[in-house]
């Protein structure tokens, strides 16, 4: 296997298997503000704006992979 | 059938005629959608001359100065209009043309065979029962899925290869054809090496000041244009952004309206917002920087949904640039409150007691480098968000024209507009997303309630 078939097969199979990951976590966050909203309705501000904050964290690894892809693309 | 049947094809031809010319000018090259809308064009004009032609002729005023006059100027006009015809067929691409002159004929057949399937008895006979209208419906499926099949054997096959595509390129194996890499949003020295040089990603819609490099190839402040293109849009929303808040202060009254209200309105809740974040006592402060950063960061997200335009986010160089100066502003923060001891002593982790000195060699790398983390990661994220959306619409842009048989005339199903709901959130909360960001890297930096805010940046370095 050279490098191009490498980098071909490998480079959507990364973006896949990291947003699999960021994927979970997303839904974790989500489950997580969702029965806090639900426990403490009148904390909802807060809540959600811990949540977007931390599913961007979780989301930027996925946008890694993007970029890292959009790095490689060229190589292939 | 009368003159309210002709404004309705109107209506949908233009509608469809514009959003058809522009997917044609963005996603393929700008010529061929040009040449659409002419032709789509020139066919409105020609049924509005015709109709003030045939309307004094048959009508109740027949005979009248009035009549003979407006008959008089539809002659006219159908002069001027048949010469301009005969130079716009010279001048553009004449299979797009023709197919934009068609669209408002092929509107009133289809108009007026639905209208007349509607009303027919056949019709009332298989939307009466369910199973027949069923039946019916994947009849017409099926043939439609032939037929398809059958044009696209038939007449795609000839040098029909829209840009952007690398699939038909390869199949075809030739450099594209000169008509198409004149005019593609790249300088025609670029345009022969494609077939050699592989593209880093696919490429986006055209833009402004695509169209200007290839209307004037040679120019060195067209080059100087293109090599800049980011900046001149980023300069461009932020001259925008100044316009509108110039517009709205110039004359502000006690009890607002319009354009002063609206803004008045943005400003109070970024205001409020970035207050609840960082605090009563110091937030006041922050709300200039960081609100400017809201609205700069969402105004140039959005930016690239203007057809013709381009979301300077989508470079990494602005998104580096502003996390750039979003770092510096946070460390001279840090050097201003703290003092430069007091900086380093929260680099060092503030080391109180013992365990805290023997750690504090420990901490102070991994401060470092968390500090050093934090414009990597806003830049990357904004700029993979925003590139990724980019390339989401013009994927399925690009799938819209291509999917369909006729790959040299401009119809296209604007699929990419199902994702505009998408594009519009995700750049809201980007926008937002770096703000708030920027605003805890602030709080983090400021003296007080320094303890309780820690957790969270462990929490952020361990995320990067």
């Amino acid at each position: 296997m050279d490098m191009h078939a490498a980098l071909s097969l490998g480079l959507p199979l990364g973006i896949g298997v990291a947003a699999i990951g960021s994927g979970i976590g997303l839904g974790l966050i989500g489950q997580g503000a969702m029965q806090a909203i639900g426990r403490q309705p009148e904390a909802t501000g807060k809540i959600q704006l811990a949540m977007i904050i931390i599913a961007a964290l979780a989301e930027a690894l996925t946008i890694y992979a993007f970029v890292t892809m959009f790095l490689l693309q060229g190589k292939i | 059938m009368g003159l309210e049947f002709l404004a309705r094809v109107r209506n949908t031809s233009t509608w469809l005629g514009g959003v058809m010319a522009l997917m044609a000018a963005t996603v393929v090259t700008p010529m061929l959608g040009l040449a659409f809308a002419d032709g789509v064009l020139w066919s409105l004009v020609n049924l509005q001359l015709l109709e003030r032609i045939v309307v004094p002729l048959t009508g109740p005023a027949r005979g009248t100065p009035q009549a003979t006059r407006s008959i008089a100027s539809g002659l006219v006009g159908m002069l001027f209009l048949f010469a301009a015809g005969g130079m716009l067929l010279v001048l553009l691409p004449p299979a797009a043309l023709v197919a934009g002159f068609v669209t408002p004929l092929a509107v009133i057949v289809v108009k007026a065979g639905t209208q007349i399937l509607l009303g027919s008895r056949a019709w009332r006979a298989i939307v009466s029962h369910r199973w027949r209208s069923g039946f019916a419906a994947l009849a017409l499926a099926t043939v439609t899925w032939f037929a398809l099949g059958a044009l696209t054997n038939a007449g795609g096959q000839p040098a029909g290869k829209p840009p952007g595509t690398t699939v038909s390129e390869q199949t075809h194996g030739a450099p594209p054809a000169d008509a198409h890499g004149a005019t593609r949003a790249e300088p025609t020295g670029e345009a022969s090496q494609d077939a050699s040089e592989h593209e880093s990603g696919p490429k986006g819609f055209t833009n402004i000041i695509a169209l200007v490099t290839s209307a004037f190839p040679h120019a060195p402040w067209a080059h100087f244009l293109e090599h800049y293109e980011v900046l001149v849009f980023s300069l461009l929303v932020a001259l925008l952004l100044m316009f509108v808040a110039h517009r709205a202060s110039r004359a502000p009254q006690l009890v607002p309206s319009g354009l002063q209200n609206g803004v008045e309105m943005v400003v109070e809740g970024l205001s409020e917002f970035i207050i609840s974040i960082i605090g009563p006592k110091n937030g006041p402060r922050f709300v200039p920087f960081l609100g400017t950063l809201f609205i700069y960061i969402l105004s140039m997200n959005l930016f690239g949904l203007i057809p013709f335009m381009h979301s300077p986010t989508s470079s990494l160089n602005v998104t580096v640039a502003l996390a750039l100066t979003v770092f510096v502003y946070v460390q001279y923060i840090g050097f201003k409150e703290l003092g430069p001891l007091g900086w380093l002593d929260h680099m060092l982790g503030n080391p109180r007691d013992l365990t805290g000195w023997l750690l504090a060699p420990l901490m102070l790398p991994i401060h470092i480098l968390g500090e050093l983390a934090k414009p990597i990661s806003l830049s990357c994220r904004l700029f993979g968000n925003i590139f990724g959306e980019d390339m989401l619409l013009v994927a399925f842009a690009t799938l819209g024209i291509t999917m369909l048989p006729f790959k040299q005339l401009p119809f296209g199903i604007p699929l990419h507009a199902i994702f505009f709901p998408l594009a519009l959130l995700g750049s809201a909360l980007q926008a937002l997303v770096f703000t708030v960001l920027s605003s805890i890297y602030i709080l983090l930096m400021l003296p007080h309630e320094h303890h309780d805010e820690h957790g969270q940046e462990g929490d952020a370095q361990h995320a990067h």
